[in-house]
């Protein structure tokens, strides 16, 4: 592992009881930048987090972040590591102040700059007890004190789970206006594709703790297309179709989301009967949508 | 460190001053109705018992609320090292517990030092560090419980069980609490580590837990017995709980005086046996038993009984004080004090702790007292001879009076203990044939020339080792002893149930016999002979742990143990047995594989 890679996973595997969280996890981050992990639940993604913080042993392989064993981490390692999860759990009884105190004692590299930077974009007094807080208040104070914590690296557990539109505009403005990503590299995990598509440079899928996809957003999207074809009758049975993430029958058109097919996808929808078709470009969130959908556990008559 | 030790002392301190005050008010209240210092052992008991639940429940909270994944990554996951963030938590817990539980007992006992006439000793100094001891080890052993796996949360609880059987008092009892505190957190700093469904990391910290484990586990077995006897009982044939067994120690224990002689008469060959038994159906059976459990040893912090009596006529109650080995008079009228109560006329201090027992007698364990109103002296009635000492009071027995000590039943004349003064001497001693803790029952009736007396020996084989045996025995006038029969009883219950705790670990039953007696003080009244284990239950206890140690090879092989780690375990199912295996079974699980196994 080079200083260049911030997280490294080999061969790992985790398992609880009969189901395999992790399956042979190879999975290597660099440093700098935003990088989305997403993926459905059960996909793996918190089990891999937990790994990484050296809060759950893996069955097998290695897992690796800033250069360090994740089992063996120092206080100092802990301390280069931000994370906020999405309960954004801190202490109900005690004032913003105190927190903010206590944090600063803790974290050597204290940043007051970056943390007035994101909480200014919150109504949250000092005086306040952090129950008096709202969950959207609690998210900005907690990324807050996470960058003021100057990490190299931070991980963000679906932070804006269960905050409402404003709160996590917020959320996202706080965290894209910060110099986090000049500073520190964000791992950013979360279901929202809006999201992972405005803060994202790099896409993580994991699927059934396996790493489906690495790349840029819209080099993901760019592998994912949508066919609408005219076939009179029944269309290709799916099986035969290649690359296939979804169909659907609307309107008697056949709609087709494929993963990496060129123009040789209309010909073979040509051959299987069809009139007419036309390719179009599909949205990160259909597409990341198609793809996990595709292996989802279904009743059989669906 | 400070940081959070300070904001957990935030996050409990409306509790902890509402706990200070209602504890106060609650100290207070009893102190105005009794001498909160001079209460019965079943008092303190109780009360230690609330103190320990205190923390316990203290313990649970604030563990339980950590404890949750995320809380528990927020914790953990900051630069600062785990042992320095037990230190802040526990400590301040520890504090807290002190302002709740140590503060208002210390506020009572000063305020009852200053503004009253009661008596305050030095060891009443130590009861409120008792108290918070206590409540600091169950805080400490319910943090524990919450943060272990959850399969071995319950055994985290078991260093408690140790206060429940120890037979230490006074500084040593505070030793002891300190040691098995020390035991805790040292526990707790093992526990306290990022992932809670492991055992702890290292060797140490694990035989920390592994064990109160095991000595849990063989407490847990031992309990099964209670089921086999419900059961039993369920049945209609339990010997404690139906008709017993004939020739049985139950039904010797619970024979009529006559009776019990006349059996023992049965089986006696000496000539005069047919007189006897005609004379057992003519005279008056007496009895008597060991009546002392415990004296009261010098400052120890609790009593055996409150070390107190009230003299009617004076309307003076006397309390007595470790400090200066007398009675203090307080006058019940208005708590002023009234003089000084000691040993003849001298008022002389006591040689030991006196228990009050009875209207006018007191007793050590080396004498009786008694205690005139008329000239408000107390004075010796009765000594024992150096080394023995006193089972249990003078009991009329026709025209004698029968003292019993841990070596001899003596016989005084019953109308010099009642009319004359000064120390007397017995007119026979008739020395015991075994040990005291064996001895159940004593009865006698009078003869032209002597006593016949019956001796049923068989305390704790019940459900223990040991023979139990009547023995006859008649002493003359001079003193004489003959053996006039000995009757063997017949066991009530099975062999291996007799046995059971000791063939299912030897190790973990001789630990628990050492545990209790750690810094105690011996304690001639429970000394028994000895019980030797029968060659079959022998045999059954290697068996289990030759078993277990085969048992072990194999389990620990496929939890992926290995090294010192493995060979220590293995070597733990050899010496302790049953209970090893289990606990090597629930502290470590089976190694995970990426594949199922």
């Amino acid at each position: 592992m080079n200083s260049e890679t911030v997280i490294e996973t080999v061969h790992l595997c985790k398992r609880y009881g009969a189901t395999l969280a992790l399956d042979n996890l190879d999975l290597r981050i660099g440093r700098g930048a935003i990088h989305a992990i997403v993926g459905a639940n059960g996909a793996g993604k918190s089990t891999l987090f937990r790994i990484l913080l050296g809060f759950l042993p893996p069955t097998s392989g290695q897992a690796r972040i800033l250069g360090r064993d994740c089992q063996a981490l120092t206080p100092d390692d802990r301390g280069r590591i931000g994370f906020v999860n999405e309960e954004h759990t801190l202490p109900a009884w005690m004032r913003v102040s105190a927190v903010i105190d206590m944090q600063r004692r803790h974290y050597p590299r204290w940043n007051p700059k970056a943390f007035d930077g994101v909480i200014g974009h919150y109504n949250v007094r000092r005086e306040q007890k952090v129950s008096q807080l709202s969950r959207g208040e609690r998210a900005g104070l907690n990324l807050a004190l996470a960058l003021a914590q100057s990490p190299e690296l931070l991980v963000l557990d679906e932070p804006t789970l269960g905050l409402d539109v404003v709160a996590k505009r917020a959320f996202l403005e706080s965290l894209l206006y910060s110099n986090a990503s000049d500073t520190c590299t964000v791992i950013y995990c979360s279901h929202q594709m809006d999201e992972v598509e405005r803060v994202a440079e790099n896409l993580i899928i994991l699927e059934r703790g396996q790493l489906k996809n690495m790349s840029a957003p819209d080099d993901f999207c760019a592998r994912v297309s949508h066919w609408i074809a005219d076939i009179p009758f029944q269309g290709p049975p799916p099986e035969r179709v290649p690359g296939l993430l979804q169909v659907q029958r609307i309107d008697g058109l056949h709609h087709y989301l494929v993963l990496d097919q060129n123009q040789d996808f209309a010909e073979f929808l040509r051959s299987c009967g069809a009139r007419s078709m036309r390719s179009m470009p599909v949205s990160l969130d259909r597409a990341v949508n198609g793809f996990l959908a595709k292996n989802h556990a279904a009743p059989v008559a669906a | 460190m400070s940081n959070l030790f300070f904001a957990e002392l935030q996050r409990f301190r409306h509790w902890a001053l509402l706990a200070l005050l209602v504890h106060l008010a609650v100290l207070g209240f009893l102190a105005r109705m009794v001498d909160p210092l001079q209460q019965p052992l079943f008092v303190y008991q109780v009360v230690a018992a609330v103190y320990g639940l205190a923390g316990l429940l203290l313990g649970l909270y604030q563990m339980g609320g950590y404890r949750k994944p995320n809380t528990w990554l927020n914790l953990l996951h900051r630069p600062v090292p785990h042992f320095q963030i037990v230190h802040a938590l526990a400590g301040a817990a520890m504090l807290l517990l002190a302002i709740a539980v140590l503060l208002p007992l210390l506020i009572v006992i000063t305020a009852q030092s200053t503004l009253t006439a009661r008596v305050v000793d030095l060891r009443h100094w130590g009861l409120p560090l008792a108290a918070w001891t206590i409540a600091c080890i169950c805080y400490l052993a319910a943090a524990c419980a919450m943060l272990a796996p959850r399969r071995l949360a319950l055994f985290a609880l078991v260093p408690i069980s140790v206060l429940l059987f120890s037979k230490t008092s006074g500084i040593w009892a505070l030793l002891l609490q300190s040691l098995v505190l020390v035991w805790l957190g040292a526990m707790l700093a093992a526990l306290f580590k990022p992932d809670l469904s492991a055992p702890p990391r290292f060797a140490l910290g694990e035989w920390l837990l592994a064990l109160p484990l095991q000595f849990g586990v063989w407490l847990l077995l031992t309990l099964l017995t209670l089921l086999y006897q419900t059961g039993w009982m369920l049945l209609g044939t339990h010997p404690l709980n139906s008709t017993p067994p004939v020739g049985g120690y139950v039904e010797a224990s619970r024979a009529d005086g006559a009776d019990l002689l006349l059996a023992g008469l049965a089986v006696s060959a000496h000539p005069d046996a047919g007189l006897w038994r005609e004379q057992v159906r003519l005279s008056e059976v007496y009895g008597t038993q060991v009546q002392i459990e415990d004296f009261a040893s010098r400052q120890q912090l609790t009593n055996p009984m409150p070390m107190e009596f009230d003299d009617d006529d004076r309307r003076t109650r006397f309390i007595f004080s470790h400090d200066d080995l007398r009675f203090h008079g307080v006058t019940l009228a208005d708590g002023r004090r009234a003089g000084v109560l000691g040993v003849g006329g001298e008022h002389a201090a006591f040689d030991l702790a006196p228990l009050p027992l009875g209207a006018s007698a007191l007793a050590t364990a080396h004498a009786v007292y008694s205690y005139d109103s008329e000239s408000s002296q107390i004075h010796p009635r009765i000594l024992l001879p150096a080394g023995e000492t006193l089972a249990a009071l003078p009991t009329p027995a026709g025209e004698s009076m029968t003292v019993l000590s841990d070596r001899a039943l003596y016989f005084f004349d019953a109308r010099n203990l009642a009319n004359a003064q000064g120390v007397l001497d017995p007119r026979t001693r008739l020395g015991l044939p075994a040990p005291i803790g064996s001895l159940d029952r004593v009865d006698l009736i009078e003869l032209l020339d002597g006593h016949l007396v019956s001796l049923v020996y068989g305390r704790g084989s019940i459900d223990g080792p040991g023979e139990a045996w009547q023995q006859l025995l008649m002493v003359d006038a001079g003193g004489h002893v003959t053996t006039v029969a000995r009757r063997a009883l017949t066991p009530d219950f099975p062999l291996w149930l007799r046995h059971y705790d000791w063939w299912l670990s030897p190790a973990m039953h001789q630990s628990r016999r050492a545990l209790a007696g750690l810094f105690a003080e011996p304690e001639p009244l429970y000394e028994r002979g000895p019980a030797p284990r029968p060659a079959s239950m022998q045999m059954l206890a290697a068996a289990l742990m030759l078993a277990s140690l085969l048992s072990a090879l194999w389990l620990s092989a496929r939890q992926g143990l290995a090294g010192p780690r493995r060979w220590l375990w293995v070597a733990a199912c050899g010496v302790v047995g049953l209970p090893a295996l289990i606990g090597l079974r629930l502290m470590h699980l089976d190694r995970e594989a990426p594949e199922p196994l």
